[in-house]
């Protein structure tokens, strides 16, 4: 339970974003349920090895980092013709129905206290709407931060064989004294056959904490996969999930990460299988430079109806500087012996016997390492079907590999 | 005319109490030959190729290394230079030595994921390329190294963007092609990682590959015979004698077996024994070894000893 106070935040505040939103009672009533509850919730969870708390989210300030009612952003929103890119108000007004329905579906609002915050508080958001038998490519939203504190709500409605692939990314434009806090959750449904895969770039910046929750449901057939890459902030938490409720659904859930200077990720990936016949591929891949830290959380959970699942789990840290230091824990839990599983995770530093093979055939030590770390992010850049985020992400790699001493 | 010599190497294991392996190995090769290093396991081939190409494992606590350049061998680098050159090469890293034309053929080479095989050769050879005129000036003066600081690194900070370098793209594929058909092999290579999911076949010939492409002075092929099929041992053998007929390599070839000289004639055996070289001759000396077994070299040795 936290002993979180705001001062900054009251149900007037709530109210009156709502109302600055012209928002439907149920809405604001939602709303101010989370905020009731805020009291009685607790943090995310974070991996706890003896004596040490990877990442203590209890410990920020959110007195001084929330301020929902200066929220200021620059935003883009574009899809192709046939499916539906709107604003959270543009969709509330023109899809009551759709997004009462919806809303809060994938994640419980009261799931954490960050959860309950950003429900309370959120003021900005997108909803992608792709009707039956629509197929949609190069969905992006573009989020520029420019306050202390953002609340962004996104969701994702995939209808029976519909497919979509889009791209939401966040920066931070201008500067703000003292630190900042991003808070985002996104919620995707897939139909029935449908598919969608949700990517991600996280480049905001050095001073800002970061907490987002990502989580999917597909239906009968259907198929979620996530991309998570996250290079910006001061301190991630990144929580990416799939919930398989269909017979024969599916996901993948792929992640990047570069960590430098003294930068924070806790990264968690996780399933559910909850059906007959479903498939889950968890697939990370995260280096981490000067005294930059990451933690790892994956869990493959295969419920007791989940007859014939294959689940598969790999996770690899590449430590870059002696100084940093890093954590994974894959987790297996099954209760269904009618389960294909494998899970892995490693962290480690750059091979030395490649080093020495490249070394062997003129490439200079600085060369062979970039060409190494470049070729590490490989197998999760060939995942990624939006070229924004490939181009974009692999550029920010070997920035950061340029900027190395 | 380039000649790596060997001489006194004494050399152990990288750590406290490390293993002697080395007891004193003389050898010298020169371009244009061909010799083959024989000996039983353990015995201290594959240290020697590994401490010629400065792999970090191993200490040298007596003896060198060196590399004898005639001036000849700059001329191809647009290089001037008046006098004949020797490097200690136990100076050099490994990237330097290679630049300076020594190649290490891996017994088992390294599986790398996600580095294009056409990508790292490129970054290779203009590593080579441009290492060598770094080496070359700092060993003809401050004055022309500034100089070609000055034309060279303004756009590349970093050390060989995958992007620039001497040879183009184009330029390279065209190279590429034409060296992968010698060595027979198909040219979907190029796209596939660098050995990731190769047969132990595959990665040989991949080996010889990048010698080609590199063109050594010397080359120290270790144990690239093994697991070979007998159509692949003659790909092989082809491009090593390829290799010394076009580019005049001398070769270095460590082997278990006499299976490939049948295809590369040695023009010396040297048969190593404890960390020492303990016999030497021409190619008969290969097929005795055959016929008899390094138990024959054993007695024989140490009975004159």
């Amino acid at each position: 339970m936290s002993t979180q106070v705001h001062a900054s935040v009251d149900e007037s505040t709530v109210r009156q974003l709502s109302e600055e939103l012209g928002e439907p009672e149920w809405l604001l009533e939602t709303r101010l349920d989370a905020l009731d509850a805020l009291e009685d919730l607790d943090f995310p969870d974070v991996i706890q090895t003896p004596g040490r708390l990877w990442t203590d989210l209890a410990d920020l300030d959110y007195d001084s980092l929330v301020d929902p009612l200066g929220a200021a952003e620059e935003k883009d929103q574009v899809g192709p013709d046939g499916v539906e890119v709107l604003s959270f108000t543009e969709a509330v007004d023109e899809h009551e129905a759709l997004i009462r329905e919806r809303f809060g579906s994938v994640i419980d609002p009261q799931t954490n206290y960050l959860t309950a915050l950003s429900t309370a508080l959120f003021s900005t958001g997108t909803v992608v709407y792709v009707p039956e038998r629509v197929d949609a490519e190069d969905v992006k939203v573009r989020t520029t931060m420019n306050s202390r504190s953002l609340f962004n709500y996104t969701l994702v409605v995939a209808e029976e064989s519909s497919s979509v692939r889009l791209l939401e990314r966040q920066e931070t434009g201008e500067d703000v004294d003292g630190d900042r806090y991003y808070s985002g959750l996104v919620e995707v449904a897939a139909g029935e056959n449908a598919y969608v895969q949700y990517g991600s770039l996280q480049n905001l910046d050095q001073t800002t904490y970061n907490y987002q929750l990502k989580e999917g449901v597909a239906d009968t057939y259907g198929q979620v996969d996530f991309i998570d890459c996250n290079a910006g902030s001061r301190l991630s938490k990144s929580s990416v999930e799939t919930h398989l409720r269909g017979d024969g659904s599916e996901t993948k859930i792929v992640g990047a990460f570069y960590g430098h200077e003294d930068q924070h990720f806790d990264i968690d990936a996780r399933v559910w299988h909850r059906n007959e016949n479903t498939t889950a591929d968890l697939v990370t891949r995260g280096v981490i430079d000067d005294e930059s830290r990451s933690v790892y959380e994956g869990v493959q959970d295969v419920g007791r109806d989940a007859w014939n699942t294959s689940s598969y789990q790999r996770e690899n840290t590449l430590m870059l500087s002696d100084e940093s230091e890093a954590d994974a824990s894959p987790k297996l839990i099954i209760n269904n012996h009618d389960t294909e599983a494998s899970h892995s995770a490693t962290v480690g530093q750059v091979d030395e016997s490649d080093m020495f093979y490249m070394g062997s055939r003129a490439i200079p030590e600085r060369t062979a390492k970039n060409m190494l770390v470049e070729g590490f992010y490989v197998p999760v850049l060939e995942e990624i079907a939006v070229d924004e985020l490939r181009d974009d992400f692999e550029r920010l790699v070997r920035d950061r590999l340029d900027s190395r001493d | 005319m380039a000649t790596l010599e060997l001489n006194n190497l004494h050399a152990e294991v990288a750590e406290d109490g490390g293993e002697t392996i080395l007891r004193g190995v003389d050898l010298e090769v020169s371009s244009g030959e061909i010799h083959a290093l024989m000996g039983p396991n353990g015995s201290g081939k594959s240290t020697t190729a590994k401490i010629i190409a400065g792999h970090p494992s191993y200490e040298v606590t007596d003896g060198e290394v060196l590399l004898h350049l005639d001036k000849d061998e700059f001329e191809t680098d647009g290089v001037e230079i008046d006098d004949d050159l020797t490097w200690d090469l136990l100076d050099l890293e490994p990237n330097e030595r290679a630049a300076l034309g020594i190649f290490l053929a891996f017994q088992y080479p390294a599986e790398i994921e996600g580095v294009t095989m056409v990508n790292f050769l490129r970054t290779a050879l203009n590593a080579k390329l441009e290492e060598r005129e770094e080496l070359f000036e700092d060993d003809e003066g401050e004055a022309d190294a500034e100089e070609e600081d000055d034309a060279g690194y303004d756009t590349s900070p970093m050390e060989g963007d995958v992007d620039e370098g001497e040879v183009g793209v184009a330029e390279f594929q065209q190279l590429l092609q034409e060296k992968m058909e010698l060595l027979d092999m198909d040219e979907k290579f190029a796209q596939r990682y660098l050995n990731a999911g190769f047969s132990g076949g595959e990665k040989k010939q991949n080996e010889v590959l990048q010698a080609a492409i590199l063109e050594p002075s010397v080359a120290v092929l270790d144990e690239i015979d093994s697991g070979l099929d007998i159509d692949r041992l003659q790909d092989v053998a082809n491009g090593i004698n390829a290799l010394r007929e076009e580019v005049g390599t001398g070769v270095l070839q460590i082997t278990h077996y006499q299976r490939i000289l049948d295809y590369v004639e040695p023009d010396y055996v040297h048969i190593m024994l404890d960390g020492e070289i303990v016999k030497e001759g021409d190619a008969d000396l290969a097929k005795q070894l055959e016929e008899k077994g390094y138990d024959w070299v054993r007695e024989d040795v140490y009975e004159t000893a």
